[in-house]
């Protein structure tokens, strides 16, 4: 769905030349761009390593769009378990600790950030003792792996497996779709992807024009003047 | 960036159609089916219009920095469809004017949006102007980016976006806007003459004391033209 | 040992709605009013400028607005066999903290119940006889009926400024209203917001099945607007952040915009805030309350002597500073004895999510609140129940509240949950899928109410509330009914795929559903049966009324938040023409 995806931008540049884009809606990354080297203030380098190599796969990159880990997802949730998130912010803290029922959700004393160390810890034990640690792993065993973790019981330093992943893939949807001042969502990808257009928003003389296509370049709370927009014209203000 | 001379010859061309179809914002239920056509809307802001409409240049200069009095708004880089919109709005008299309205009336729909992509797509220099009082930018800066708890007032950029520079396609910029041009405006909306904007644009003008519509005007007068530079065409 | 304050006339324990609106009226009378909030006190400048106030990771995932569950919680279990533990993020529900309370987070849905629903016992058992309940229900009446009321939502409304499109003026009904709203004496204040792109399909599909389209009455204003306060709204922009966030435009309705600029000015008026309330203190008799004590921000203790004491929180902690100043009979489940925390209720939602043609573009981040174009038509009795062994109904609407994508990024049934494929569903539908709601009554049981908690305890060593409660199998009958309705709904709108919804058992506390928690002070004629009497005051302690959702006996199908500003302009009306002239019970029971 997206008109402005990085092959159509490179398309439009190669006729037109690159310099008469606005600068907003160039490519959200160069082709070639690898990982966003993070400075990491909670995760030591093993366990940024399963992290990096974990939402890679959560969330890949591919020839349309960069993945999570382009997005910085790594380093979002890296300065989220450094700070009061990871530290237990607006969690109920006090004992004692029972084992609940589905519906009535997390009951573990673990913190974010006690979470992620002692599971991502058992996992990296338990793998560089198998031989492959999981960030030297094939996509195909990573993917597997992980749909392990999910669906699994498996016991990681007294954390089960599917409560794990399901931390790590909140986190990883968070970091990929906030706001980037957090860290993640580098360059706005997750949002020029499916053309959210962000944290300014004022849509007075819009809401009524229906159908209308909307592929305004997004902007940030921390961000500055926004880029260029169209809107499609060919595509009709009517009910289908 | 330096104020460069305004003649006709002096043109920043980074137009073409092609930048037409990516940056236009048309209001699709009153436009013309097919594309603007920047170029073309350069002749027409050159020449003018074969219905009577004078060439745009004569106060808007050819490449949108009218001529700094403050008594033509800048049109460099304002979204097309906004320009589009009130061209329409004087023709069809929703929006008033003794001197736009005939021209407006001079325009065919093709021909406004045509002179409106042009305008949306050129880049032009910012005039040296006097610097205002700094208290004045101050308390404008105030009003523009938080508003004021006492006068039950929201902060301009809510709608107006980063700096103000405009939320596209419906929403202005401000930013670099000649101060005269917005003092003069917030004050048709407060006498109510000008009525074709959302309601809220009279309301917070009515709020305003002649010394604030001052201050945010100075202020956005000000506002670094290099902010605006992503919405418009690089050279 | 307590610090013991100068006394007052009147003290409101939280200062959200209700508390400022008591307040508010009171005030005018000459008495002496202090309101204690617990949170911080905020304003719309300098507090929610945007573009700070537009972050969905602050607001909406990490619910900074909402109570704080690292100092007070609440437990948790389906059923009384099983023992509760504490919910330790909000998730189902998120109950507001801070000077405004949840009406700064609200959405702006602004009803009127129906004028079965204050009449609900007798009204189902007129029309269909007492064998349409399950034996395990307990629906009762209001002891007010809507008759009463309508001078008071009237009134509300106006307060808000409520923009919508009037069905049903004294009987007369109008096109593109609700034609099943109760009477009402007037218009509303202001005319109904734009219609959206997904609230013009959802229209054009429920009108092809023959139903009922109007407006979501929106107290997010159509137009500038102001109230017989004074007070001044704006035009709402349509930004997409509402609910879980305050309004940076000055054009939703809450105690900031319509309320407090005058209630701070009047000299009557002293606000606290930083202020837990720990009790209410009642004299040796146990039948006067004295006033109340609580905690400052800092931790010291201060004892406020009160003549009237108004419960004005949220209603969860309505009833929980009840049981924690021992007024009233507490619930017993096993012999249905007792009576506060008593028909504790909730809502059932849920909905379909219906994915439309790639070309159709929703632009799901255009939205108030409260913009939806809905129906009716399977809304509370509003339909024949004989032969379908349910009482209630759900609204059905498109209503979605912007498209904020942590919460909003739907994909169709068949995609995988994580990797290359959801990507590209998630960018593919983004912008070509409608969330169709259903939202509806929620019916009293016996088996479902709220306790203090024998375990765990808050941040001051008080006890939790404790929430027993399932949905009785006669709701979940009744929204997979609608749910069937729902998918019609959904393939009339154009969609290629819909997802049906529904509510389910058991009740999870893990997924948001609505903060509408309802009953546990319930009002009624029988003190036997009730809380409050029918003008909200306590039937135990006559000097201490409890304001709010805490006094519906269940739930309509309706967003409650206009029913309890009609109820408490009436018990406000209650108090100033009768109980100040004759301090006392109001109602022999």
């Amino acid at each position: 769905m997206a008109d402005i995806s990085r092959r159509a931008l490179l398309k439009a540049a190669g006729v037109m030349g690159v310099a008469a884009l606005p600068q907003a809606i160039t490519p959200a990354r160069p082709a070639s761009a690898s990982a966003q080297p993070a400075t990491y203030l909670f995760l030591n380098s093993e366990e940024a390593s399963f992290l990096e190599a974990a939402v890679s796969r959560l969330i890949p990159d591919d020839d349309e769009w960069p993945g999570a880990l382009q997005a910085g997802v790594a380093n979002y949730i890296d300065k989220q378990l450094a700070g009061a998130w990871g530290a237990g912010e607006r969690l109920y803290r006090s004992g004692p600790w029972r084992p609940g029922t589905a519906s009535q959700g997390y009951q573990l004393p673990f913190t974010p950030a006690e979470l992620f160390r002692a599971s991502i810890g058992a996992i990296n034990k338990a793998l560089s003792q198998a031989g492959t640690p999981f960030a030297r792993m094939s996509a195909e065993q990573q993917d597997a792996y992980l749909a392990r973790l999910e669906t699994g019981d498996k016991d990681l330093g007294g954390v089960p497996s599917g409560v794990f992943f399901e931390h790590l893939w909140e986190s990883t949807i968070e970091g990929f779709f906030s706001d980037p001042v957090y860290g993640g969502n580098r360059d706005m990808v997750a949002w020029r992807m499916i053309g959210f257009p962000g944290a300014y928003a004022s849509y007075y003389d819009l809401i009524d024009q229906h159908g209308i296509k909307i592929d305004r370049a997004p902007t940030s709370i921390g961000e500055g003047p926004h880029g260029g927009m169209h809107m499609n014209p060919s595509i009709p203000a009517k009910l289908p | 960036m330096s104020a460069g001379p305004l003649a006709l010859n002096h043109l920043n061309v980074g137009v073409t159609a092609g930048i037409g179809i990516l940056c236009l914002g048309v209001a699709a239920a009153q436009s013309p089916v097919r594309e603007p056509i920047a170029a073309r809307g350069a002749v027409i802001a050159a020449q003018g219009a074969a219905g009577g409409a004078p060439a745009c240049a004569q106060c808007h200069a050819y490449n949108g920095a009218s001529d700094g009095s403050g008594a033509f708004p800048r049109l460099a880089g304002q979204s097309a469809s906004y320009l589009a919109k009130e061209l329409r709005d004087y023709a069809s008299g929703v929006r008033t004017n003794a001197v736009m309205t005939p021209i407006a009336k001079g325009l065919s729909p093709d021909d406004t949006a045509d002179v409106a992509a042009y305008y949306a797509n050129v880049n032009a220099p910012y005039l040296p102007l006097a610097s205002p009082d700094p208290l004045l930018i101050k308390r404008g800066e105030q009003l523009a980016t938080n508003g004021d708890a006492a006068m039950e007032l929201q902060s301009c950029n809510n709608c107006h976006g980063p700096g103000g520079a405009g939320e596209l396609p419906a929403i202005p910029y401000l930013a670099g806007q000649y101060a005269h041009y917005i003092a003069f405006q917030l004050t048709m909306w407060q006498r109510g003459f000008r009525n074709n904007s959302p309601d809220a644009m009279a309301d917070i003008a009515k709020r305003l004391g002649a010394q604030d519509i001052a201050a945010v005007a100075a202020y956005y007068q000000q506002v670094d033209a290099s902010a605006l530079a992503a919405t418009q065409p690089a050279k | 040992m307590p610090q013991r304050l100068k006394h007052v006339d009147v003290v409101t324990i939280g200062v959200g709605l209700t508390g400022s609106l008591t307040a508010l009226e009171l005030a005018k009378t000459g008495l002496k009013v202090v309101g204690l909030e617990r949170g911080a006190p905020r304003f719309t400048v300098p507090d929610f400028q945007s573009p700070a106030i537009h972050d969905e990771l602050r607001f909406s995932i990490r619910k900074a607005m909402m109570q704080d569950n690292v100092r007070e919680a609440v437990t948790f279990r389906n059923s009384s066999d099983e023992s509760a533990l504490p919910i330790r993020r909000w998730a189902s529900f998120l109950p507001g903290t801070g000077l405004g309370g949840s009406f700064v987070h609200w959405n702006g849905q602004t009803f009127r119940f129906q004028a079965a629903d204050f009449i609900y016992k007798t009204h189902i058992e007129q029309r269909y006889g007492k064998k349409i309940l399950d034996p395990d229900l307990t629906i009762q009446d209001w002891g007010v009926t809507y008759g009463e009321l309508e001078p008071h939502f009237d009134r509300f409304e106006y307060l808000l400024g409520t923009s919508g499109r009037a069905g049903n003026i004294r009987g007369t009904l109008h096109a593109g209203g609700n034609p099943f709203e109760a009477p009402r004496a007037r218009e509303y204040p202001t005319p109904p917001m734009k219609e959206p792109y997904f609230g013009a399909l959802f229209r054009k599909g429920a009108e092809s099945l023959g139903y009922h389209p109007y407006p979501q009455p929106s107290s997010n204003l159509s137009q500038p607007y102001t109230n017989p306060e004074g007070l001044s709204l704006q035009q709402c922009v349509f930004c997409g952040f509402c609910e879980r966030y305050a309004c940076e435009h000055f054009a939703k309705a809450s105690p900031q915009t319509v309320i407090l600029p005058v209630l701070l000015k009047n000299p009557n008026y002293e606000l606290r805030t930083g202020c837990q309330v720990l009790r209410i203190n009642l004299d040796n008799t146990g039948k006067k309350a004295t006033g109340v004590t609580y905690a400052d921000a800092s931790g010291r203790e201060f004892e406020q002597p009160a003549d009237l004491v108004l419960l004005t929180a949220f209603p969860l902690n309505n009833v929980r500073m009840l049981l924690l100043s021992g007024i009233g009979k507490p619930y017993d489940s096993k012999t249905g004895k007792g009576v506060v925390g008593r028909n504790y209720t909730y809502q059932t939602t849920g909905g379909a999510t219906v994915f439309l043609d790639d070309s159709v573009n929703v632009n799901p981040f255009m939205a108030s609140g409260a913009n939806g174009t809905m129906i009716d038509d399977f809304g509370g009795d509003n339909f024949d129940h004989g032969p379908l062994g349910f009482i209630g109904g759900q609204y059905v609407g498109a209503i979605m509240t912007g498209g904020r994508p942590i919460e909003f990024h739907p994909t169709p049934p068949g995609t995988p949950k994580w990797g290359l494929k959801w990507k590209q569903a998630v960018a593919r539908h983004y912008n070509h899928a409608v969330l169709v709601q259903q939202h509806g009554t929620s019916t009293a049981s016996r088996l479902n109410y709220l306790d203090l908690d024998p375990t765990y305890r808050d941040a001051w060593g008080l006890p939790l509330l404790r929430m027993t409660f399932d949905f009785p199998e006669n709701d979940v009958r009744m929204s997979q009914y609608i749910a069937d309705k729902v998918v019609e709904i959904g393939r009339a709108m154009g969609g290629k795929t819909v997802i049906r919804g529904g509510t389910k058992r058991p009740y999870t506390s893990t997924v948001y559903q609505s903060t509408h928690n309802c009953g546990g002070a319930v009002m009624g004629e029988d003190p036997t049966t009730s809380v409050v009497n029918r003008y909200l005051q306590c039937w135990d302690v006559p000097n201490v009324f409890s304001i709010g959702a805490s006094a519906f006996p269940q739930n309509g199908s309706y967003n409650y938040s206009g029913t309890i500003g009609a109820l408490t302009y009436w018990a406000i009306e209650a108090i100033k023409n009768q109980y100040l002239k004759s301090p006392g019970p109001l109602v022999h029971g």
